[in-house]
């Protein structure tokens, strides 16, 4: 209905291979972007760092894990603790002294390395065997953080993070964390968005399809499997130590679990596996669907004066999301991207049922 | 390159009066020097468009001008052009008349009969053919008749094994002629300056409705004045965007894509191939869009199938809003305005349905958009004026450059084709005949002093039309003087009037209305095989072929609807009584209508003879012996029995 084709042509190829070639899809993504950068003069403070600085942050996660899980399909059940260890690299680095930049970047290699180490599984499992690899990984760090004091940082196993700079600004306050947020998440994002063009990407994919074919084509599965699990990694540990830094503050291993783990694969399953724009849907929904329920029961539960018990309001909002999840792997396994992109065709070719020739 | 640089810096071409250019090339010359870098042509080829600028396309026209001059293409001379719309077919154009010589573009689907025919005048010593069909029917030609001696291809594929004299790819030519070009600095002015404003530009060919095509000469002058006219009543833009699609030995293509490209120094688009026109119109979304009566009607159906595919609710929106939107474009043409909840309902069409369909068509650039040739069904044309395409009907004739009269935004009405444009004058003579005078109207048939006597008395040209003049100054068109005919009771009609009722329908494609000098009129009906296909298969009527579709009762019920509903409109004694479903469509190959879509009645009446006399004899149904021509030229038979329909009043 609002989209508008008419009058688009390419006079290159590569032309054709635009992101956005449609004028509406552009116009869409500027307001959005507007609209998350004056958010922290536009709502209130709450707002912006209770609910956009975590969904910007386990955002960028979530892509990360995508581009293992969704692009070149290699399940993936341990990233919260490669996250962790990009956390815990990093921090101990801003605590001896060394700029957050370099911090980061280094936090990121660490887990590129670990999780490549283990991405190796991969080269010789499939499937649920993987996931146990990955889930074995998940414990073997769990427990070297939490017993190793020099790690976890001693009795207490928390971490403060000291006051840090970011390019010269002081990360203090709201604004400079969230506007490093998004910061991190928009390079994310474009990155994910340009690697589908790129080689690569497209060797993930004939990789995620079938290995042994992708290896007939010519693409060699040992070098892009451990490719994918060491861009993937990377990008886990850069927002690990993101995480810490603007969101955590003070970083203990429970924060690193299984749970992390699961609710970044949750996040990808109900956004849409495969896709750059389904993690911004699945976040918000993983992230803020058990807030608004609960919600949701409080307001009923006022307004017709039940009584619950006190148990049952706990655990309704878990029992909604669950089901939650469920029905998307049931009804719509592509998740909420594919929902947006049906609701967006449904107005490409509006008023028609489809296209026309 | 140093012979361009030339043009740019000294920047002179003969011009008319009013100080603008005098012939097609001066305008040429005139983009090249003024707008060097604004797109000339813009072809889609291999999926994405080729933009070649003016300056570029100005020196591969003086490219392919010392190349043709070498060839052997002489002043005054004719050149055939055969192909479906390319640039460098275009470019032969001009580049014949950089040499004072004319081309001769003929319809790509002619058959040999036809080609010898269309190429007789101005003994054309080259021929331009598109690809490697083209210049196989022009090798026939040469075989059967020794014209063009020299054929220059544009596409060569498939034509490599070919070892024959005379045979060269244009690219071949044009390298020959740039190195001339190099050689020969005076070259390029005399391109430029030589041709004159009373040269031909193009030749072209009156469609023959009865008899042998006439040969109809473009001068310079007749295009560009005609244009220069038009643009002064407001039907051109300074750089247009064109989209070029029809035929190109249409009077239309010449002047509205050629002739108005290079005098708006507008950009002419052209889309990869034909089967892909409708698609590639999306992408160009062009500002100025010419389109005969039956591409709108298709475009409509086209939109109504589609529709009826759509889901319920977006069917009862369109249904809704298109009706409200026709109802407030009739209120609007008849001068009045819309109440303030009328135009907000009308805003919201606009967003809901109107904005996203003229999307889908392509035309939500499209400022000027006109229908000619023939006369457009008024549902038609009250829809796409409701969908906001300010479709206008223009009135024309090749004698005319097609510029004679058209209606102006404003001043629309269903009936009339508009007021004559700037410069040209159109009067109704005693018989009813409407005379045209103006810079646009040729001097002559070509080497026909017979018929051009006839047809131009005193500078006014017989348009060979009935109309007549309304209040307010309006054309009206009626018909062809020469297709009044009387029925045996002696009521006055004209067949293609009644001919264009029945073709409104979309299930109607072609229909010959028979009934001179007998007692009642009767059809001969040929179906809209898509749009009566879709509706039998809703109904879960099966057919196999056009031919068993045709003689279903059902069919023959649904076309008797639509006789009938004709026929309320008609007095008592111009109702058409019986008609008959043909088992084909008519076809240009066969010589019963003409390349434009024209009938040809007498082709229609001998062929169909034992058919008619079956209409008027009472019987039911007919055994009809259908001479087929196949596409290598042997004739075959084929029995068909034809049903005949009774329309009750």
């Amino acid at each position: 209905m609002f989209y508008r084709r008419a009058g688009i042509r390419h006079t290159r190829y590569q032309d054709e291979r635009q992101l956005f070639p449609l004028g509406f899809d552009r116009g869409l993504i500027i307001a959005v972007i507007a609209i998350l950068l004056a958010a922290p003069f536009l709502f209130d403070r709450l707002y912006v760092s209770g609910y956009l600085l975590p969904w910007l942050i386990w955002t960028s996660a979530a892509l990360g894990l995508n581009l293992l899980m969704g692009w070149s399909g290699q399940i993936h059940l341990g990233y919260g603790a490669v996250m962790g260890i990009g956390a815990y690299g990093s921090v101990h680095l801003v605590r001896l002294g060394v700029p957050l930049e370099i911090a980061m970047i280094a936090g990121g290699l660490l887990s590129a390395t670990i999780g490549t180490m283990f991405g190796g599984a991969a080269l010789r499992m499939k499937g649920i065997y993987l996931a146990m690899a990955t889930l074995a990984m998940q414990y073997v760090v769990d427990f070297v953080i939490s017993h190793s004091s020099v790690i976890s940082g001693g009795s207490l196993a928390t971490l403060q993070v000291p006051p840090v700079r970011f390019l010269g600004i002081p990360l203090q306050g709201d604004l400079p964390t969230y506007y490093l947020a998004f910061g991190v998440c928009f390079v994310i994002t474009l990155f994910m968005l340009n690697v589908r063009r790129t080689s690569f990407g497209r060797a993930l994919a004939a990789l995620r399809e079938k290995d042994y074919a992708a290896q007939i084509l010519g693409i060699s599965t040992f070098r892009y499997k451990l490719l994918a699990f060491w861009v993937s990694s990377f990008i886990g540990g850069v927002v690990g130590s993101l995480l810490a830094v603007t969101y955590l503050r003070a970083i203990s291993p429970d924060q690193f679990h299984i749970e992390l783990s699961i609710q970044i694969l949750a996040m990808i399953i109900v956004g849409g596996l495969g896709s750059v724009l389904g993690p911004f849907f699945g976040t918000a929904l993983i992230l803020f669907a058990p807030i608004l329920l609960n919600n949701l029961l409080g307001f009923t539960a006022g307004t017709f004066g039940w009584s619950l018990p006190i148990d049952l309001r706990a655990h309704l909002p878990l029992m909604a999301y669950g089901a939650l999840v469920i029905g998307f792997l049931l009804y719509e396994p592509l998740g909420l991207a594919k929902i947006y992109a049906n609701f967006r065709n449904y107005l490409l070719v509006w008023p028609f049922r489809h296209a026309q020739r | 390159m140093t012979a361009l640089g030339k043009i740019g810096e000294g920047a002179h071409w003969p011009v008319a009066a009013n100080g603008e250019p005098a012939t097609l090339i001066a305008a040429l010359a005139r983009n090249a020097a003024e707008f060097g870098d604004r797109v000339a042509f813009r072809e889609r080829r291999y999926g994405i468009w080729q933009e070649q600028n003016w300056r570029e396309v100005f020196a591969e026209i003086a490219a392919m001008a010392a190349g043709l001059e070498q060839a052997g293409l002489v002043a005054g001379a004719a050149m055939t052009v055969i192909g479906d719309n390319r640039p460098r077919l275009y470019y032969a154009m001009l580049a014949a008349n950089m040499l004072r010589a004319f081309p001769s573009p003929v319809f790509p689907d002619v058959p040999l009969e036809e080609l010898i025919v269309a190429t007789r005048h101005g003994a054309p010593p080259v021929g331009i053919a598109e690809d490697q069909e083209q210049v196989d029917k022009l090798l026939q030609l040469r075989d059967a008749t020794g014209r063009v001696a020299t054929i220059l291809y544009d596409d060569e594929r498939g034509l490599d094994t070919y070892d024959l004299p005379g045979l060269m790819s244009l690219d071949a030519l044009v390298a020959k002629g740039r190195e001339r070009l190099a050689r020969e600095p005076n070259l390029l002015r005399r391109f430029v300056d030589e041709p004159q404003a009373d040269d031909i530009s193009v030749l072209l060919h009156s469609s023959g409705t009865t008899g042998l095509p006439k040969g109809i000469p473009l001068r310079h002058r007749n295009v560009t004045g005609g244009l220069l006219n038009a643009r002064a009543s407001g039907y051109f833009r300074q750089h247009e965007e064109l989209y070029a699609y029809l035929p190109t030995a249409w009077v239309g293509d010449f002047v509205f894509t050629l002739g108005a490209g290079m005098m708006m120094a507008a950009t002419i688009n052209i889309p990869e191939r034909q089967e892909t026109v409708m698609r590639d119109l999306r992408e160009v979304s062009p500002t100025f869009y010419l389109a005969a009566p039956r591409a709108w009607d298709q475009m409509l159906t086209r939109v109504q199938v589609g529709m009826k595919n759509s889901t319920p609710f977006k069917r009862w929106l369109f249904e809704t809003t298109m009706e409200r939107a026709v109802a407030y474009e009739r209120k609007r043409l008849a001068g009045g305005s819309l109440t303030l909840t009328e135009k907000l309902l009308d805003a919201v069409g606009n967003v809901l349905v109107y904005a996203p369909l003229r999307d889908h068509l392509g035309l939500g650039r499209a400022e000027r958009a006109f229908t000619g040739g023939e006369a457009l069904g008024e549902d038609t044309f009250l829809f796409f004026r409701a969908l906001g395409i300010k479709l206008k009907q223009f009135y024309g004739q090749t004698e005319t450059c097609a510029l004679t009269a058209a209606q102006t935004e404003g001043q629309v009405k269903l009936h009339t084709v508009g007021k004559p444009m700037e410069g040209s004058q159109i009067r109704i003579d005693d018989s009813g005949e409407i005379l045209v005078r103006s810079t646009s109207v040729v001097d002559g048939y070509y080497d026909d002093p017979e018929s051009s006597a006839k047809a131009l008395v005193d500078g006014w040209l017989h348009t060979g039309d009935a109309g007549r003049i309304d209040e307010d100054g309006q054309l009206v068109v009626l018909g062809r003087v020469s297709e009044v005919v009387r029925t045996a009771s002696g009521e006055r009609y004209i067949p293609n009037f009644i001919e264009n009722r029945l073709k409104f329908s979309p299930y109607i494609r072609n229909v010959a209305v028979i009934g001179a000098g007998r007692d009642q009129l009767t059809a001969i009906v040929c179906i809209d095989f898509d749009a009566v296909g879709h509706w039998a298969e809703e109904r879960g009527i099966s057919y196999t072929s056009y031919a068993e579709l045709s003689q279903r009762p059902e069919v023959q019920a649904l076309i008797g609807q639509v006789v009938r509903h004709v026929n309320g409109t008609q007095p008592d004694g111009l109702r058409i009584r019986r008609f008959s479903n043909l088992h084909k469509d008519f076809d240009a190959d066969d010589g019963e209508i003409t390349r434009t879509r024209k009938l040809r009645r007498n082709t229609i009446e001998t062929t169909y003879a034992s058919l008619i006399e079956a209409l008027y004899s009472g019987a039911t149904e007919t055994v009809f012996d259908a001479t087929i021509a196949y596409e290598n030229g042997e004739r075959g038979v084929i029995r068909r029995t034809l049903k005949i329909s009774e329309v009750v009043a």
